[in-house]
Protein backbone atom coordinates (compact mmCIF):
# COMPACT_ATOMS: atom_id res chain seq x y z
CA UNK A 1 0.00 0.00 0.00
CA UNK A 2 1.64 3.25 -0.94
CA UNK A 3 1.76 6.19 1.88
CA UNK A 4 -0.82 8.78 0.87
CA UNK A 5 0.32 11.52 2.56
CA UNK A 6 3.95 11.24 0.92
CA UNK A 7 2.44 10.10 -2.52
CA UNK A 8 0.26 11.62 -5.12
CA UNK A 9 -3.62 10.95 -4.70
CA UNK A 10 -3.17 9.24 -8.27
CA UNK A 11 -0.13 7.20 -9.14
CA UNK A 12 1.11 5.00 -12.30
CA UNK A 13 4.31 3.06 -12.23
CA UNK A 14 5.76 2.23 -15.85
CA UNK A 15 2.17 2.14 -16.66
CA UNK A 16 2.18 0.25 -20.19
CA UNK A 17 -0.93 -0.88 -22.68
CA UNK A 18 -0.69 -2.79 -26.15
CA UNK A 19 -3.64 -3.44 -28.12
CA UNK A 20 -2.38 -6.52 -30.03
CA UNK A 21 1.12 -5.63 -31.09
CA UNK A 22 0.32 -1.76 -30.99
CA UNK A 23 1.68 0.33 -28.35
CA UNK A 24 -0.56 2.96 -26.72
CA UNK A 25 0.68 3.55 -23.77
CA UNK A 26 4.37 3.23 -22.63
CA UNK A 27 6.16 3.53 -19.68
CA UNK A 28 3.91 6.18 -17.85
CA UNK A 29 4.77 7.09 -14.68
CA UNK A 30 3.18 9.98 -13.12
CA UNK A 31 1.41 11.53 -9.70
CA UNK A 32 -1.46 13.28 -9.60
CA UNK A 33 -2.09 15.36 -5.81
CA UNK A 34 -4.63 15.84 -3.94
CA UNK A 35 -6.83 19.08 -4.67
CA UNK A 36 -4.60 19.64 -7.84
CA UNK A 37 -5.84 20.00 -11.36
CA UNK A 38 -3.76 18.47 -13.44
CA UNK A 39 -3.61 18.74 -17.49
CA UNK A 40 -3.18 16.20 -20.06
CA UNK A 41 -1.95 17.48 -23.45
CA UNK A 42 -0.81 15.57 -26.52
CA UNK A 43 -2.59 15.42 -30.20
CA UNK A 44 -4.74 12.25 -31.09
CA UNK A 45 -3.71 8.98 -30.46
CA UNK A 46 -0.63 10.40 -27.67
CA UNK A 47 -2.41 8.54 -25.42
CA UNK A 48 -4.59 10.48 -23.21
CA UNK A 49 -8.03 8.33 -23.73
CA UNK A 50 -5.88 4.61 -22.53
CA UNK A 51 -4.72 6.47 -19.59
CA UNK A 52 -7.85 7.55 -18.18
CA UNK A 53 -9.77 4.26 -18.98
CA UNK A 54 -6.59 2.31 -17.29
CA UNK A 55 -7.49 4.74 -14.33
CA UNK A 56 -11.10 3.49 -14.13
CA UNK A 57 -10.29 0.02 -14.64
CA UNK A 58 -12.04 -0.25 -17.85
CA UNK A 59 -8.73 -1.55 -19.33
CA UNK A 60 -6.41 -3.91 -17.99
CA UNK A 61 -2.76 -2.67 -17.98
CA UNK A 62 -0.17 -4.40 -20.17
CA UNK A 63 2.02 -3.43 -17.64
CA UNK A 64 3.00 -1.98 -14.68
CA UNK A 65 0.52 -0.51 -12.60
CA UNK A 66 -1.97 2.56 -11.77
CA UNK A 67 -3.12 3.14 -8.27
CA UNK A 68 -5.67 6.21 -6.92
CA UNK A 69 -6.32 6.88 -3.46
CA UNK A 70 -4.33 3.15 -2.85
CA UNK A 71 -6.33 0.96 -5.01
CA UNK A 72 -5.44 -0.65 -7.60
CA UNK A 73 -7.01 0.30 -10.88
CA UNK A 74 -7.54 -2.70 -11.97
CA UNK A 75 -7.84 -5.48 -9.50
CA UNK A 76 -10.03 -2.78 -7.25
CA UNK A 77 -11.54 -1.11 -9.81
CA UNK A 78 -14.78 -0.66 -8.17
CA UNK A 79 -12.81 0.85 -5.45
CA UNK A 80 -11.31 3.30 -7.52
CA UNK A 81 -15.01 4.09 -9.26
CA UNK A 82 -16.21 4.84 -6.08
CA UNK A 83 -13.80 7.74 -5.64
CA UNK A 84 -13.93 9.20 -9.04
CA UNK A 85 -16.31 10.08 -11.71
CA UNK A 86 -15.43 10.31 -15.16
CA UNK A 87 -16.96 12.53 -18.67
CA UNK A 88 -16.11 10.36 -21.44
CA UNK A 89 -14.60 12.09 -24.53
CA UNK A 90 -17.27 10.40 -26.97
CA UNK A 91 -20.27 10.65 -25.10
CA UNK A 92 -23.34 8.70 -25.70
CA UNK A 93 -26.34 8.51 -23.97
CA UNK A 94 -29.69 6.80 -23.76
CA UNK A 95 -32.42 8.57 -26.31
CA UNK A 96 -35.23 7.31 -24.65
CA UNK A 97 -34.38 8.43 -21.48
CA UNK A 98 -34.96 12.52 -20.33
CA UNK A 99 -32.37 14.31 -19.02
CA UNK A 100 -33.65 13.96 -15.48
CA UNK A 101 -34.62 9.88 -15.97
CA UNK A 102 -30.74 10.27 -16.97
CA UNK A 103 -29.80 11.93 -14.13
CA UNK A 104 -31.70 9.29 -11.60
CA UNK A 105 -30.29 6.60 -13.47
CA UNK A 106 -26.54 7.46 -13.26
CA UNK A 107 -26.94 9.05 -9.20
CA UNK A 108 -28.82 5.31 -9.13
CA UNK A 109 -25.65 3.93 -9.93
CA UNK A 110 -23.67 5.52 -7.62
CA UNK A 111 -26.25 4.44 -4.42
CA UNK A 112 -28.61 7.86 -5.19
CA UNK A 113 -25.80 10.35 -3.85
CA UNK A 114 -25.74 13.68 -5.53
CA UNK A 115 -29.21 13.65 -7.43
CA UNK A 116 -30.23 17.02 -6.09
CA UNK A 117 -26.84 18.69 -6.68
CA UNK A 118 -26.70 17.32 -10.40
CA UNK A 119 -30.22 18.93 -10.76
CA UNK A 120 -29.35 21.54 -9.62
CA UNK A 121 -26.23 22.38 -11.20
CA UNK A 122 -28.25 21.32 -15.12
CA UNK A 123 -31.44 23.36 -14.01
CA UNK A 124 -29.84 26.49 -12.71
CA UNK A 125 -25.99 26.55 -14.30
CA UNK A 126 -26.53 24.54 -17.46
CA UNK A 127 -30.04 26.02 -18.63
CA UNK A 128 -30.84 22.35 -19.53
CA UNK A 129 -34.83 21.41 -19.56
CA UNK A 130 -34.58 18.18 -17.87
CA UNK A 131 -38.03 16.64 -18.96
CA UNK A 132 -37.08 16.40 -22.82
CA UNK A 133 -35.92 13.00 -23.84
CA UNK A 134 -31.85 13.21 -24.54
CA UNK A 135 -32.77 11.82 -28.51
CA UNK A 136 -33.87 15.93 -28.34
CA UNK A 137 -30.81 17.31 -27.29
CA UNK A 138 -28.11 18.54 -28.85
CA UNK A 139 -24.60 17.20 -28.55
CA UNK A 140 -23.42 20.26 -26.27
CA UNK A 141 -26.67 19.60 -24.43
CA UNK A 142 -25.65 16.01 -23.45
CA UNK A 143 -22.14 17.50 -22.69
CA UNK A 144 -23.53 20.05 -20.49
CA UNK A 145 -26.16 17.09 -18.74
CA UNK A 146 -23.28 14.83 -18.05
CA UNK A 147 -20.94 17.80 -16.41
CA UNK A 148 -23.70 18.53 -14.33
CA UNK A 149 -23.62 15.16 -13.23
CA UNK A 150 -19.98 14.51 -12.94
CA UNK A 151 -19.50 18.12 -10.84
CA UNK A 152 -22.64 16.40 -8.21
CA UNK A 153 -20.70 13.43 -8.04
CA UNK A 154 -19.56 13.11 -3.91
CA UNK A 155 -15.54 11.94 -4.98
CA UNK A 156 -12.45 12.91 -4.70
CA UNK A 157 -11.02 12.98 -8.69
CA UNK A 158 -13.18 13.81 -11.81
CA UNK A 159 -11.88 13.05 -14.87
CA UNK A 160 -12.70 15.21 -17.68
CA UNK A 161 -11.79 14.35 -21.49
CA UNK A 162 -12.57 16.98 -23.38
CA UNK A 163 -15.08 18.32 -21.03
CA UNK A 164 -15.44 21.07 -23.35
CA UNK A 165 -15.16 20.16 -27.11
CA UNK A 166 -18.99 20.71 -28.13
CA UNK A 167 -19.70 23.68 -25.82
CA UNK A 168 -20.31 27.01 -26.51
CA UNK A 169 -18.02 29.93 -25.39
CA UNK A 170 -20.37 30.52 -22.23
CA UNK A 171 -20.52 26.76 -21.20
CA UNK A 172 -17.03 26.74 -21.28
CA UNK A 173 -16.67 29.61 -19.00
CA UNK A 174 -18.90 27.36 -16.86
CA UNK A 175 -16.85 24.79 -16.84
CA UNK A 176 -13.73 26.21 -15.90
CA UNK A 177 -15.19 28.15 -13.13
CA UNK A 178 -16.77 24.32 -11.53
CA UNK A 179 -13.14 23.15 -12.34
CA UNK A 180 -11.58 25.84 -9.82
CA UNK A 181 -14.63 25.13 -7.39
CA UNK A 182 -14.16 21.46 -7.53
CA UNK A 183 -10.28 22.03 -6.45
CA UNK A 184 -10.90 24.98 -3.84
CA UNK A 185 -13.12 21.89 -2.44
CA UNK A 186 -10.43 19.66 -2.38
CA UNK A 187 -10.95 17.61 -5.39
CA UNK A 188 -8.48 16.59 -7.94
CA UNK A 189 -9.08 16.80 -11.30
CA UNK A 190 -7.70 15.15 -14.66
CA UNK A 191 -8.71 17.58 -17.40
CA UNK A 192 -7.63 16.09 -20.66
CA UNK A 193 -7.97 18.35 -23.59
CA UNK A 194 -7.32 20.14 -27.27
CA UNK A 195 -7.61 23.70 -26.24
CA UNK A 196 -4.47 25.30 -24.74
CA UNK A 197 -5.67 28.19 -23.44
CA UNK A 198 -8.33 26.51 -21.58
CA UNK A 199 -5.93 24.07 -20.07
CA UNK A 200 -3.53 26.51 -19.10
CA UNK A 201 -6.30 28.56 -17.10
CA UNK A 202 -7.48 25.98 -15.08
CA UNK A 203 -4.61 23.85 -14.57
CA UNK A 204 -1.98 23.39 -11.81
CA UNK A 205 0.41 20.78 -13.75
CA UNK A 206 0.44 19.87 -17.04
CA UNK A 207 1.56 16.81 -18.73
CA UNK A 208 2.18 16.43 -22.31
CA UNK A 209 2.02 13.10 -24.21
CA UNK A 210 3.10 11.97 -27.70
CA UNK A 211 2.33 8.55 -29.30
CA UNK A 212 2.00 6.86 -25.83
CA UNK A 213 4.41 8.55 -23.81
CA UNK A 214 5.66 11.46 -21.30
CA UNK A 215 7.58 13.76 -22.69
CA UNK A 216 7.36 16.67 -20.11
CA UNK A 217 5.50 17.75 -17.10
CA UNK A 218 5.15 21.63 -16.72
CA UNK A 219 4.40 22.97 -13.01
CA UNK A 220 1.97 25.81 -14.44
CA UNK A 221 2.33 27.56 -11.01
CA UNK A 222 5.91 28.31 -11.65
CA UNK A 223 4.98 28.75 -15.53
CA UNK A 224 2.74 31.81 -14.59
CA UNK A 225 5.94 33.39 -13.06
CA UNK A 226 7.96 32.86 -15.94
CA UNK A 227 8.87 35.81 -17.91
CA UNK A 228 10.05 36.43 -21.70
CA UNK A 229 13.00 38.95 -22.17
CA UNK A 230 13.93 39.73 -25.28
CA UNK A 231 17.09 42.21 -25.48
CA UNK A 232 19.10 43.68 -27.75
CA UNK A 233 22.39 44.70 -25.46
CA UNK A 234 24.28 48.19 -26.72
CA UNK A 235 27.15 46.95 -28.94
CA UNK A 236 26.02 43.52 -29.05
CA UNK A 237 28.17 42.64 -25.78
CA UNK A 238 26.15 40.80 -23.30
CA UNK A 239 26.96 41.67 -19.68
CA UNK A 240 27.61 39.43 -16.89
CA UNK A 241 24.11 38.37 -15.58
CA UNK A 242 24.55 37.88 -11.52
CA UNK A 243 23.74 33.85 -10.37
CA UNK A 244 20.82 34.99 -7.74
CA UNK A 245 18.82 36.83 -11.12
CA UNK A 246 17.57 33.11 -12.19
CA UNK A 247 18.18 34.69 -15.24
CA UNK A 248 18.97 32.32 -18.06
CA UNK A 249 19.39 32.62 -21.98
CA UNK A 250 17.34 30.17 -23.86
CA UNK A 251 18.09 31.16 -27.00
CA UNK A 252 20.71 33.69 -29.10
CA UNK A 253 19.59 35.28 -32.90
CA UNK A 254 22.72 37.60 -33.79
CA UNK A 255 22.79 40.42 -31.25
CA UNK A 256 19.47 40.02 -29.68
CA UNK A 257 18.82 37.12 -26.73
CA UNK A 258 15.98 35.50 -25.83
CA UNK A 259 16.28 35.04 -21.99
CA UNK A 260 14.03 33.29 -19.16
CA UNK A 261 13.02 34.96 -15.76
CA UNK A 262 11.81 32.87 -12.88
CA UNK A 263 12.67 34.76 -9.85
CA UNK A 264 12.23 38.42 -8.02
CA UNK A 265 10.73 41.05 -10.61
CA UNK A 266 12.65 44.04 -8.73
CA UNK A 267 15.91 42.36 -8.70
CA UNK A 268 15.32 42.16 -12.35
CA UNK A 269 14.24 45.68 -12.90
CA UNK A 270 17.59 47.50 -11.24
CA UNK A 271 20.32 44.64 -13.00
CA UNK A 272 18.22 45.94 -16.32
CA UNK A 273 18.67 49.17 -14.83
CA UNK A 274 21.71 48.97 -14.64
CA UNK A 275 23.41 47.66 -18.18
CA UNK A 276 23.88 48.77 -21.50
CA UNK A 277 20.19 47.81 -22.99
CA UNK A 278 19.73 49.48 -27.05
CA UNK A 279 15.95 47.64 -26.80
CA UNK A 280 14.01 45.53 -24.60
CA UNK A 281 10.73 43.30 -24.84
CA UNK A 282 9.26 41.61 -21.62
CA UNK A 283 6.63 39.16 -21.89
CA UNK A 284 5.38 35.91 -21.10
CA UNK A 285 4.92 32.71 -22.58
CA UNK A 286 2.07 30.48 -23.46
CA UNK A 287 1.16 26.88 -23.01
CA UNK A 288 1.37 26.66 -27.04
CA UNK A 289 5.36 27.30 -26.86
CA UNK A 290 5.97 25.06 -24.78
CA UNK A 291 3.50 22.40 -26.46
CA UNK A 292 5.18 23.39 -29.86
CA UNK A 293 8.57 22.03 -28.69
CA UNK A 294 7.11 18.66 -28.45
CA UNK A 295 4.31 18.64 -31.48
CA UNK A 296 5.00 21.54 -33.57
CA UNK A 297 5.47 21.03 -37.17
CA UNK A 298 9.14 21.43 -37.01
CA UNK A 299 9.81 18.83 -34.44
CA UNK A 300 11.23 15.64 -35.47
CA UNK A 301 9.99 12.23 -34.57
CA UNK A 302 10.49 12.06 -30.98
CA UNK A 303 11.63 9.28 -29.00
CA UNK A 304 12.96 9.94 -25.85
CA UNK A 305 10.71 10.25 -22.59
CA UNK A 306 11.72 12.01 -20.03
CA UNK B 1 -28.84 -3.26 -4.72
CA UNK B 2 -29.83 0.40 -6.07
CA UNK B 3 -27.28 0.34 -8.68
CA UNK B 4 -28.43 -3.50 -9.43
CA UNK B 5 -32.41 -2.36 -9.54
CA UNK B 6 -31.15 0.78 -11.97
CA UNK B 7 -29.57 -1.43 -13.96
CA UNK B 8 -32.68 -4.01 -14.06
CA UNK B 9 -35.11 -1.10 -14.80
CA UNK B 10 -33.07 -0.02 -17.95
CA UNK B 11 -33.12 -3.24 -18.85
CA UNK B 12 -37.13 -3.47 -18.64
CA UNK B 13 -37.69 0.22 -19.99
CA UNK B 14 -35.12 -0.99 -23.20
CA UNK B 15 -36.30 -4.40 -23.87
CA UNK B 16 -40.33 -3.75 -23.15
CA UNK B 17 -41.48 -3.55 -26.42
CA UNK B 18 -39.89 -6.60 -27.74
CA UNK B 19 -41.26 -8.95 -24.84
CA UNK B 20 -44.72 -7.63 -25.35
CA UNK B 21 -44.93 -7.73 -28.74
CA UNK B 22 -43.30 -11.45 -28.49
CA UNK B 23 -45.52 -12.48 -25.37
CA UNK B 24 -48.92 -11.41 -27.36
CA UNK B 25 -47.53 -13.35 -30.50
CA UNK B 26 -47.43 -16.43 -28.34
CA UNK B 27 -50.03 -15.83 -26.37
CA UNK B 28 -51.69 -15.63 -29.73
CA UNK B 29 -50.36 -18.58 -31.48
CA UNK B 30 -51.17 -20.49 -28.06
CA UNK B 31 -54.51 -19.47 -28.62
CA UNK B 32 -54.48 -20.41 -32.30
CA UNK B 33 -53.15 -23.61 -31.74
CA UNK B 34 -56.30 -24.80 -29.20
CA UNK B 35 -58.67 -24.15 -31.76
CA UNK B 36 -56.97 -25.61 -34.88
CA UNK B 37 -56.47 -28.77 -32.06
CA UNK B 38 -60.48 -28.51 -31.86
CA UNK B 39 -60.75 -28.38 -35.65
CA UNK B 40 -58.61 -31.48 -35.77
CA UNK B 41 -59.67 -33.49 -33.45
CA UNK B 42 -63.65 -32.97 -35.16
CA UNK B 43 -62.15 -33.94 -38.74
CA UNK B 44 -60.22 -37.13 -37.19
CA UNK B 45 -64.02 -38.10 -35.54
CA UNK B 46 -65.76 -37.20 -38.87
CA UNK B 47 -63.09 -39.54 -40.97
CA UNK B 48 -63.14 -42.58 -38.17
CA UNK B 49 -67.01 -42.21 -38.39
CA UNK B 50 -67.03 -41.85 -42.39
CA UNK B 51 -64.27 -44.67 -43.63
CA UNK B 52 -61.66 -46.90 -43.27
CA UNK B 53 -59.11 -44.08 -44.66
CA UNK B 54 -59.24 -41.62 -41.21
CA UNK B 55 -58.36 -44.85 -39.23
CA UNK B 56 -55.20 -45.29 -40.99
CA UNK B 57 -54.58 -41.45 -41.15
CA UNK B 58 -55.06 -41.82 -36.98
CA UNK B 59 -52.33 -45.47 -37.29
CA UNK B 60 -50.32 -42.61 -39.04
CA UNK B 61 -50.16 -39.96 -36.57
CA UNK B 62 -49.65 -42.57 -33.64
CA UNK B 63 -46.44 -43.66 -35.91
CA UNK B 64 -45.18 -40.49 -35.69
CA UNK B 65 -45.26 -40.70 -32.67
CA UNK B 66 -48.22 -38.31 -31.82
CA UNK B 67 -50.96 -39.87 -29.54
CA UNK B 68 -54.53 -39.76 -30.21
CA UNK B 69 -55.45 -37.07 -27.34
CA UNK B 70 -55.88 -33.36 -27.19
CA UNK B 71 -52.96 -32.22 -25.85
CA UNK B 72 -51.30 -34.77 -27.60
CA UNK B 73 -52.35 -33.15 -31.26
CA UNK B 74 -51.68 -29.39 -29.41
CA UNK B 75 -48.40 -29.97 -28.79
CA UNK B 76 -47.60 -30.92 -31.96
CA UNK B 77 -47.86 -27.16 -33.24
CA UNK B 78 -46.35 -26.14 -29.92
CA UNK B 79 -42.49 -27.75 -31.88
CA UNK B 80 -43.82 -25.15 -34.86
CA UNK B 81 -40.90 -22.91 -36.21
CA UNK B 82 -42.90 -19.61 -34.79
CA UNK B 83 -42.40 -20.40 -31.56
CA UNK B 84 -39.09 -21.10 -32.04
CA UNK B 85 -38.55 -18.14 -33.87
CA UNK B 86 -40.49 -15.98 -31.08
CA UNK B 87 -37.95 -17.40 -28.55
CA UNK B 88 -34.72 -17.15 -30.02
CA UNK B 89 -35.52 -13.81 -31.37
CA UNK B 90 -35.62 -12.57 -27.58
CA UNK B 91 -32.57 -14.89 -26.93
CA UNK B 92 -30.60 -13.32 -29.53
CA UNK B 93 -31.57 -9.98 -29.03
CA UNK B 94 -30.96 -9.89 -25.39
CA UNK B 95 -27.55 -11.75 -25.84
CA UNK B 96 -26.43 -9.74 -28.25
CA UNK B 97 -27.21 -6.37 -26.77
CA UNK B 98 -25.86 -7.41 -23.27
CA UNK B 99 -22.30 -5.83 -23.89
CA UNK B 100 -21.64 -5.68 -27.36
CA UNK B 101 -24.04 -3.13 -28.27
CA UNK B 102 -23.58 -1.52 -25.03
CA UNK B 103 -19.99 -0.85 -26.18
CA UNK B 104 -21.03 -0.22 -29.71
CA UNK B 105 -22.99 2.77 -28.82
CA UNK B 106 -20.69 4.01 -26.50
CA UNK B 107 -23.20 3.92 -23.42
CA UNK B 108 -21.05 1.20 -21.55
CA UNK B 109 -18.55 3.75 -20.60
CA UNK B 110 -21.79 5.88 -19.18
CA UNK B 111 -22.43 2.46 -16.86
CA UNK B 112 -18.91 1.16 -15.93
CA UNK B 113 -17.49 4.59 -15.10
CA UNK B 114 -19.54 4.59 -11.94
CA UNK B 115 -19.42 2.21 -9.20
CA UNK B 116 -20.92 -0.39 -10.71
CA UNK B 117 -19.14 -3.66 -10.80
CA UNK B 118 -18.97 -5.81 -14.19
CA UNK B 119 -20.49 -9.50 -12.36
CA UNK B 120 -23.67 -6.55 -11.29
CA UNK B 121 -24.09 -5.48 -14.87
CA UNK B 122 -23.84 -8.50 -16.20
CA UNK B 123 -26.64 -9.83 -14.00
CA UNK B 124 -28.99 -7.50 -14.47
CA UNK B 125 -28.84 -8.58 -17.99
CA UNK B 126 -28.97 -12.36 -17.20
CA UNK B 127 -31.54 -11.59 -14.64
CA UNK B 128 -33.93 -10.12 -17.65
CA UNK B 129 -33.39 -12.08 -20.17
CA UNK B 130 -34.17 -15.31 -18.54
CA UNK B 131 -37.23 -13.98 -16.88
CA UNK B 132 -38.07 -12.67 -20.32
CA UNK B 133 -37.93 -16.00 -21.32
CA UNK B 134 -40.34 -17.38 -18.61
CA UNK B 135 -42.94 -14.52 -19.50
CA UNK B 136 -42.70 -15.50 -23.06
CA UNK B 137 -43.03 -19.58 -22.03
CA UNK B 138 -46.30 -18.15 -19.72
CA UNK B 139 -47.68 -16.37 -22.24
CA UNK B 140 -47.87 -19.07 -25.12
CA UNK B 141 -49.15 -20.98 -21.71
CA UNK B 142 -52.03 -18.59 -20.77
CA UNK B 143 -52.82 -18.57 -24.49
CA UNK B 144 -53.85 -21.92 -24.54
CA UNK B 145 -55.02 -22.46 -21.32
CA UNK B 146 -57.78 -20.00 -21.50
CA UNK B 147 -58.39 -21.32 -25.17
CA UNK B 148 -59.63 -24.40 -23.58
CA UNK B 149 -62.17 -22.40 -22.34
CA UNK B 150 -63.69 -20.97 -25.52
CA UNK B 151 -62.87 -24.13 -27.59
CA UNK B 152 -64.10 -27.88 -27.88
CA UNK B 153 -61.33 -30.28 -27.41
CA UNK B 154 -62.11 -34.08 -26.43
CA UNK B 155 -59.78 -34.20 -23.39
CA UNK B 156 -59.13 -30.55 -22.35
CA UNK B 157 -56.07 -30.83 -20.62
CA UNK B 158 -55.06 -28.64 -17.30
CA UNK B 159 -53.08 -25.68 -16.71
CA UNK B 160 -50.85 -27.61 -15.22
CA UNK B 161 -50.32 -30.71 -17.60
CA UNK B 162 -49.17 -27.47 -19.97
CA UNK B 163 -47.14 -25.94 -17.52
CA UNK B 164 -44.14 -29.28 -18.40
CA UNK B 165 -43.85 -28.17 -22.44
CA UNK B 166 -44.08 -24.22 -21.40
CA UNK B 167 -41.13 -24.93 -18.98
CA UNK B 168 -39.14 -27.59 -21.37
CA UNK B 169 -39.59 -23.82 -24.31
CA UNK B 170 -38.40 -21.32 -21.86
CA UNK B 171 -35.31 -23.90 -21.22
CA UNK B 172 -34.78 -24.19 -25.18
CA UNK B 173 -34.25 -20.25 -24.92
CA UNK B 174 -31.65 -20.44 -22.29
CA UNK B 175 -28.32 -22.17 -24.75
CA UNK B 176 -29.66 -19.56 -27.27
CA UNK B 177 -29.20 -17.08 -25.00
CA UNK B 178 -25.82 -18.16 -23.59
CA UNK B 179 -23.42 -18.75 -26.47
CA UNK B 180 -24.99 -15.62 -28.16
CA UNK B 181 -24.25 -13.51 -24.51
CA UNK B 182 -20.93 -15.25 -25.04
CA UNK B 183 -20.18 -14.50 -28.58
CA UNK B 184 -21.11 -10.56 -27.09
CA UNK B 185 -19.44 -10.55 -23.77
CA UNK B 186 -16.64 -11.05 -26.15
CA UNK B 187 -16.79 -8.77 -28.44
CA UNK B 188 -17.74 -5.14 -29.44
CA UNK B 189 -19.90 -4.79 -32.14
CA UNK B 190 -23.66 -6.18 -32.21
CA UNK B 191 -23.83 -7.79 -35.55
CA UNK B 192 -21.25 -10.25 -35.43
CA UNK B 193 -22.79 -12.17 -31.92
CA UNK B 194 -26.19 -11.96 -33.31
CA UNK B 195 -24.50 -13.87 -36.54
CA UNK B 196 -22.94 -16.20 -34.64
CA UNK B 197 -26.12 -16.65 -32.31
CA UNK B 198 -28.21 -17.09 -35.52
CA UNK B 199 -26.08 -18.95 -37.53
CA UNK B 200 -25.76 -21.45 -33.95
CA UNK B 201 -29.11 -21.71 -33.45
CA UNK B 202 -30.56 -22.23 -36.97
CA UNK B 203 -27.51 -25.02 -37.78
CA UNK B 204 -29.16 -26.47 -34.64
CA UNK B 205 -32.78 -26.54 -36.35
CA UNK B 206 -30.93 -27.88 -39.92
CA UNK B 207 -29.50 -30.80 -37.89
CA UNK B 208 -32.87 -31.40 -35.83
CA UNK B 209 -34.60 -31.67 -39.13
CA UNK B 210 -32.22 -33.75 -41.29
CA UNK B 211 -32.06 -36.11 -38.20
CA UNK B 212 -35.62 -36.79 -38.45
CA UNK B 213 -35.47 -37.14 -42.43
CA UNK B 214 -36.99 -41.22 -42.33
CA UNK B 215 -34.45 -42.61 -45.12
CA UNK B 216 -31.36 -41.02 -43.39
CA UNK B 217 -32.21 -42.95 -40.24
CA UNK B 218 -29.63 -45.65 -40.94
CA UNK B 219 -27.43 -42.97 -41.76
CA UNK B 220 -23.72 -43.25 -38.83
CA UNK B 221 -23.36 -39.82 -38.34
CA UNK B 222 -27.45 -39.48 -38.08
CA UNK B 223 -26.87 -39.83 -33.91
CA UNK B 224 -24.51 -37.16 -34.14
CA UNK B 225 -26.56 -34.86 -35.81
CA UNK B 226 -28.99 -35.54 -33.16
CA UNK B 227 -26.51 -35.14 -30.53
CA UNK B 228 -25.56 -31.57 -31.69
CA UNK B 229 -28.48 -29.82 -32.13
CA UNK B 230 -29.98 -28.08 -28.58
CA UNK B 231 -33.40 -28.69 -30.40
CA UNK B 232 -33.46 -32.42 -29.90
CA UNK B 233 -34.06 -31.67 -26.01
CA UNK B 234 -37.05 -29.71 -26.98
CA UNK B 235 -39.81 -32.60 -27.12
CA UNK B 236 -43.48 -31.02 -26.10
CA UNK B 237 -45.42 -34.04 -27.64
CA UNK B 238 -42.81 -36.86 -25.53
CA UNK B 239 -43.77 -34.47 -22.48
CA UNK B 240 -47.38 -34.81 -22.28
CA UNK B 241 -47.36 -38.63 -23.90
CA UNK B 242 -44.61 -39.90 -21.81
CA UNK B 243 -43.20 -37.48 -19.41
CA UNK B 244 -40.10 -39.35 -19.05
CA UNK B 245 -37.52 -36.84 -20.69
CA UNK B 246 -38.66 -33.83 -19.02
CA UNK B 247 -36.11 -33.60 -16.08
CA UNK B 248 -33.34 -34.54 -18.57
CA UNK B 249 -34.08 -32.13 -21.12
CA UNK B 250 -34.34 -29.53 -18.71
CA UNK B 251 -30.85 -30.55 -17.52
CA UNK B 252 -28.99 -30.37 -21.15
CA UNK B 253 -31.03 -27.27 -21.84
CA UNK B 254 -30.55 -25.22 -18.40
CA UNK B 255 -26.75 -26.61 -17.55
CA UNK B 256 -25.56 -25.78 -21.41
CA UNK B 257 -27.19 -22.30 -20.83
CA UNK B 258 -25.20 -21.63 -17.45
CA UNK B 259 -22.21 -23.11 -18.94
CA UNK B 260 -22.30 -20.43 -21.78
CA UNK B 261 -23.29 -17.92 -19.75
CA UNK B 262 -20.43 -18.97 -17.05
CA UNK B 263 -18.23 -18.35 -19.52
CA UNK B 264 -19.73 -15.02 -20.85
CA UNK B 265 -19.16 -13.97 -17.05
CA UNK B 266 -15.51 -14.90 -16.96
CA UNK B 267 -15.16 -13.15 -20.19
CA UNK B 268 -16.55 -10.07 -19.25
CA UNK B 269 -15.01 -9.64 -16.44
CA UNK B 270 -11.14 -10.07 -17.40
CA UNK B 271 -11.76 -8.34 -21.39
CA UNK B 272 -10.85 -4.55 -21.92
CA UNK B 273 -13.96 -2.37 -22.39
CA UNK B 274 -12.52 -0.06 -25.72
CA UNK B 275 -13.96 3.04 -26.72
CA UNK B 276 -16.91 2.57 -29.29
CA UNK B 277 -16.37 2.31 -32.57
Amino acid sequence: MLDLEKSGLIVTESLTKFYTRVRALDSLSLEVFRGEVFGLLGPNGSGKTTTIRLLLGLLRPTAGRAMVAGFDTWWNSLDVRRLVSYLPGELRMYGALTGLGTLKLLCDLRDGAGLDRAVAIAERVMKLNLKRKIRTYSTGMKQKLALAQVFADPVDTLILDEPTSALDPSARSIVLGLVHEARSQGQSVIFSGHVLAEVEQVADRVAIMCKGRLMHIEDMRARRMLRMLLVRFEGGIQPEIPRDLELSVRERNGETLLLEHRGDLSSLLRWLGSVPIEDIAIGTEDLRTLYDQFHGPNVPDVEAPV
Amino acid sequence: MRPFKALIRKQIVESRWTLALSAAALFGLGWLFVYVTSRTEAEIVRMLESDTEGGRRIQFMRLMGVQNTSVSIMMTFWSHPLIMLLISIWAIGRGSAAVAAEIERGTMDLILSRPVARWNYLASQVLVATVGLAILAAALLAGASIAVHFNVLREPPSSWVLIWPALNLAALGLPIYGYTLLASALDHVRWRPTSIGSALTLGGIIAYVVSMIPVLQDMSWKPWLERISIFKAYNPIELVDVGETLGFNLSILAGLGAAFIALAFAAFSVRDLPTNG
